[in-house]
Order: C-alpha cells, then sequence, then structure tokens
C-alpha cells in the first residue's frame, strides 16, 4: 500500500511539473483596465490649446509603458500579469528612426486582463517604464516591448534604454512659444505605482471588472518648466528624475466595479 | 502486481508529456573559449551560445541586408584583417556621408566586458549595441521593419533562424542575438606574447622583455591583465576642456552616459592587443602612430579636475616620463601582442 502511495506520489510530480501557468479554471475573471489621461478634470486631447495654470499647452502625443502590472488580493496575495509590458498612448503619426517609416496616429487606454483567479481584489500595482532587466538588454523583447514603435530612438539606443514615456506638443506662456519634448527613461526613473480601490472588488467568471484610473498630466508637468527646458532626456537628467517621480503621482482610481 | 506495473507503464508516459511536441534537436550549445591566464568571462544568460546562432550571426554580420540602402555590411567598418577596425580615424562611409565623431572599436575580447560597449559604455551589452550603428543615419540606416521583410525574403535565412533560435522568428531581437553570439566568439590570444606567456616555444628578446616591464609598471593600472584593459573609464589628458555640449554631450566622454562631473573626459581603456592592426589610437583617432601615442604620455598630457591620477607619474605632474630608448623597447614589446592568426582566421571570415 505504501508503495502505491509513493508511486501515486511521484505521477502526481510528474504531472504538476509539466504546469508551466497557474491553473486555468471556470471560475476565473477577466478585467479591463483603462488609464485615462486627463488635464485635471477634464479629459486629455490632443490638437487642441489647453490651459494649465499660467501656460497653454497643444499636445501632439502622450506615450508610456505600463509594465509588471499585478492585482492585489484582500489577503494580501499578488497576482501578475504574466508578459505585461503594454504600450498606452494617446498619439499623433509618429516619424520613427528620422523618417524611416511612420507610426500611424493612435488611441489605446485599454489592456484587458484574463484569467485572473477569482477572489477579493483590494489594489492594483504597476509600473511606470521598463525594469533594469528588460531594459538593459533590448534583444528581450517581453510583451509589446519593440525596437519597432518608436520606443526607443537613436539618442536613447547610444545609451541603452527604452524611452519610459513621452510628452510632445507645443507650449505658450504668451511671450514665446516653444516646441518641447519631454521623455523619460534609465533604469533609475522606473517607478512602481500602488493604488489601493476604495473597497476590495470581486472579480470572477461571473461579470467582467472594470478598473479604471486616472492619469493627470497636469501633475506629470508640475514643477516642470518647458518654457525654459523645452527639451527634458537623458542630457536634462535631475528635470526627467522630477518628471519621472511626477508620473509616478499623477495616477488616481477613477472607477471600480 | 498487476496493477502496479500499469502504474509503472503509465510514468514514462506522464514524463514524456511534459516534453516539446518539437522533436527537433534544437541548436548544438557552444562552450565560450577562455584562453590560458583569462579571467572568467562576463555573465551571459539570456543568450547562450550555439553554433547555429554563431554562423547566422557570423553571415548577418557580413551582409549589406544590415545597411539601409544595402551598400554597408557591420564589416564595412570593422575590417577582419584589421582586428575589425578600419584604418582611419573618423568613418565618412555611412548612410548620410557626415564623419562620425568616433574612431570605430576594435572588436575582440568582447565576451569579458560586463562594462559597456562604445567609448563612453552607452551601450549595455552586445545585444543592445547592434540596434544604435543598425539605425543610426549616419552609419546604416536601415529601418528595421524594412530589414525584418528582407531578411524573409531569403529562404537560406528562414530556415537558419528556425535552427538558430526557439521562438525561429526572423525578428529585430534575434538579430541583435545572433551578431552577438558571433562577436563572443571573436577571442584574440594567438600573439607572440600569449605563446610566450604559454610556454609555447616563443620567445621575447631582451628589448621586447624591457618593454614588457615598462607596460607593467607604467601603463598596467588601466591596461590591466591578459585583457591589457581594465574595461573602465579614463581621463588620459588628451584634452583638459569639456564644456562642449554639441551632440548630445558626444566630446564629454563617459559624462555622457553616468551625467556625473567626475567622468567627464573619461574614455573607454582600449586594449593594447592588435594594436599594430588598429591604427589611428584614441576615440577619435587623433594619433596617427604609437610613437604619437608615447609622446603624448610622456610630454603631452593635459591636466585638468577629472585627469587621472596615474597620468601624473612625473613627480605628481601631468605625465608619464619616457625616454627614447623606453619608448623604442614599449613598441616592440607592443608588436608582440599582434594576433595574425585571429585577423586570418577563417572562422571569422565572410562567409
Amino acid at each position: 500500500m505504501k508503495k502505491y502511495f509513493i508511486l501515486a506520489a511521484i505521477i502526481a510530480v510528474a504531472f504538476t511539473s509539466c504546469k508551466k501557468e497557474t491553473i486555468v479554471t471556470e471560475h476565473d475573471g477577466e478585467a479591463t483596465v483603462q488609464f485615462d489621461a486627463k488635464v485635471n478634470n477634464n479629459d486629455f486631447v490632443l490638437n487642441q490649446n489647453i490651459t494649465i495654470g499660467a501656460r497653454t499647452y497643444n499636445f501632439k502625443n502622450l506615450r508610456y509603458w505600463v509594465s509588471n502590472v499585478a492585482l492585489v488580493q484582500a489577503n494580501g496575495t499578488e497576482v501578475s500579469v504574466p508578459n505585461s509590458y503594454f504600450l498606452l498612448e494617446e498619439t499623433n503619426a509618429v516619424t520613427v528612426q528620422d523618417g524611416a517609416y511612420t507610426y500611424p496616429a493612435s488611441k489605446r487606454e485599454n489592456v484587458v486582463v484574463k484569467n485572473i483567479p477569482q477572489a477579493d481584489y483590494k489594489a492594483i500595482k504597476f509600473s511606470i517604464g521598463v525594469d533594469a532587466r528588460h531594459n538593459d538588454n533590448l534583444s528581450l523583447q517581453a510583451g509589446e516591448l519593440s525596437q519597432l514603435s518608436g520606443m526607443t530612438n537613436v539618442s536613447w539606443m547610444w545609451h541603452t534604454s527604452y524611452i519610459f514615456s513621452t510628452l510632445q506638443g507645443t507650449v505658450s506662456d504668451g511671450v514665446s512659444t516653444k516646441n518641447f519634448k519631454a521623455e523619460t527613461g534609465l533604469n533609475t526613473n522606473y517607478k512602481t505605482v500602488t493604488l489601493n480601490f476604495p473597497e476590495a472588488v470581486k472579480i470572477n467568471s461571473a461579470k467582467s471588472t472594470n478598473l479604471i484610473f486616472g492619469l493627470d498630466i497636469a501633475k506629470v508637468l508640475q514643477n516642470i518648466d518647458l518654457i525654459t527646458n523645452p527639451n527634458v532626456g537623458a542630457a536634462q537628467a535631475s528635470i526627467m528624475t522630477t518628471l519621472a517621480d511626477n508620473y509616478a503621482g499623477a495616477f488616481s482610481v477613477q472607477l471600480v466595479k | 502486481m498487476k496493477r502496479q506495473l500499469i502504474i509503472l507503464l503509465l510514468l514514462p508516459a506522464c514524463f514524456a508529456a511534459c516534453r516539446k511536441t518539437d522533436t527537433s534537436r534544437g541548436p548544438v550549445p557552444v562552450p565560450q573559449e577562455v584562453p590560458a591566464f583569462f579571467p572568467t568571462p562576463a555573465a551571459n544568460i539570456d543568450n547562450p551560445l550555439t553554433q547555429e546562432g554563431i554562423e547566422l550571426g557570423r553571415r548577418l554580420f557580413y551582409d549589406k541586408r544590415l545597411s539601409g540602402l544595402n551598400q554597408l555590411s557591420c564589416a564595412s567598418c570593422h575590417h577582419p584583417d584589421l582586428a575589425f577596425t578600419d584604418g582611419v580615424a573618423l568613418s565618412q562611409i555611412g548612410a548620410s556621408g557626415l564623419p562620425l565623431h568616433r574612431n570605430a572599436p576594435a572588436l575582440f575580447n568582447m565576451a569579458w566586458n560586463s562594462n559597456g560597449f562604445f567609448w563612453d559604455g552607452g551601450s549595455t551589452n552586445l545585444e543592445s549595441q547592434a540596434f544604435a550603428p543598425l539605425t543610426s543615419p549616419d552609419e546604416m540606416h536601415q529601418n528595421l521593419f524594412q530589414l525584418i521583410d528582407e531578411l524573409k525574403a531569403v529562404p537560406d535565412y528562414v530556415r537558419r533562424f528556425e535552427e538558430a533560435f526557439s521562438d525561429g522568428e526572423i525578428s529585430t531581437g534575434n538579430i541583435a542575438r545572433a551578431l552577438a553570439q558571433f562577436q563572443r566568439t571573436l577571442v584574440s590570444a594567438g600573439s607572440r606574447y600569449d605563446r610566450y606567456r604559454r610556454r609555447e616555444e616563443a620567445s621575447l628578446n631582451a628589448q621586447e622583455l624591457q618593454g614588457l616591464q615598462l607596460v607593467q609598471q607604467r601603463c598596467a593600472s588601466c591596461h590591466d591583465g591578459e585583457l591589457f584593459t581594465d574595461n573602465k573609464y579614463h581621463n588620459n589628458g588628451i584634452d583638459a576642456d569639456f564644456s562642449n555640449e554639441d551632440a548630445e554631450g558626444i566630446y564629454q566622454g563617459r559624462f555622457r552616459v553616468t551625467r556625473n562631473p567626475a567622468d567627464l573626459g573619461k574614455f573607454r581603456t582600449a586594449s593594447l592587443r592588435n594594436l599594430l592592426f588598429t591604427a589611428p589610437y584614441m576615440h577619435d583617432g587623433r594619433f596617427a602612430t604609437l610613437q604619437e601615442v608615447l609622446d603624448h604620455y610622456d610630454h603631452g598630457v593635459k591636466e585638468s579636475t577629472t585627469l587621472d591620477p596615474q597620468m601624473r607619474q612625473r613627480a605628481g605632474q601631468a605625465g608619464i616620463p619616457l625616454d627614447n630608448n623606453e619608448k623604442q623597447a614599449i613598441i616592440k614589446y607592443l608588436a608582440t601582442l599582434t594576433d595574425t592568426a585571429f585577423a586570418r582566421n577563417p572562422r571569422f571570415a565572410a562567409p
């Protein structure tokens, strides 16, 4: 009898060792995670004059990586979304590789997460940018990471990094108008955000869940003077760090249901 | 008993179920070559060398399809018979025809470098390095989408990517991985000095031995060990003013990458191996001969706040004193570090 028990145990191990991912059950749920760009309480729109404080902006694009998404259960267990490197954007057409080709205009604010284990969830964790392992080796290309989407370019490839976020357009203070390009990148500017839900939400197969988060561009641009410094990038290290910190603090929970 | 047998028969089936359905043998692993007296190579967990990957990398390295106008390959600026340099100070053969800002670096013993590629270390590893020269409008100016399409149109490449990589795809990532694999096989340790070091029927004469001793005494703090480079960044006094911020800080050395003022004017230590192949010297190729280089260290070193302390060997003043006899001995010794077998190795040559 004991022998059978051991054999059964071996068989159990043999089968479980085949597993690559967590067991998918019929009770698993699905969630649509939306990152809704805003300016204060208004919708973020491209190609229109938008006033923030004493400045008037006209945005041409907003693009950023959301990576390593995890949902946090009420008991603290974190459920990681596999391969989660998502390019969120509201953008006019982007000229890539100095005009070699064009990335089409696009608006992408939703990420659909499937196979979420049935449970009560109290928070979401995600990062802005790309973790050091993938950022240091441009050939790894997990999820949506690619050299082909214009989120690296020659400047950044001479200094290995993805562009973690880019915000471009024009800015005016009534006296002068400047074209600006405010970008973040480099491992030190990889920021992780945790957002707690107002109350725990049940995710299961009974319904699809909507998780809507706001990204306030007014907060992103706090203390960034784009008239004086219209280019923010690796050569403006301290401003770039302020910008990266601003992104981390600019997300809020809008709706969880 | 019978039941037990059935269970036993089941066992191999369950284990077999774990295997991939694909029954192909997969690429053949190749160990990293490590010559005697060399240190342990840098860790390389994400891109293990395989016969198929190395051979694919070699073919890509020499393929002009990798440039926008299909007129340049990697080898256009990295000639194998010049230890993969191009013999000019600043190349002008790129897509824009503009002179580049920096001298084409030699390609050998890169498997030991975990401290950044390019003269300022801006590139973290070989896999990431390839994308800059591939896409730069002043170099190969290759549209990466187009490159994938061009390679997919070649059945031989379709087969080779399938054989070399588990996902079998012709992708930018796999192109970079194959190129990196080939480059890690470019190991140079076959000079007369190496054979002398390994006691393989080679000798150095008295003058060469004097040169060896001088290099060990006065140069080895940077040109360290059997690689003859510490793979670090130093200001060797060729300039004193690093205030020019043009071209994203290209003239500011390692500072471009770290933004740390202590790194102004620092560039990566070049290896002393294969110097007879790699003239002209320095990050911008400003010195045509080894004589000029040694004259610089003797009496041309410029003082600045970031000057390497080892550059002040003249009783605390800038410079490394060398008389003419010493310079000649060093030049003779450096010549023994020439690896002609490396420069002629058919494994590294165009397919």
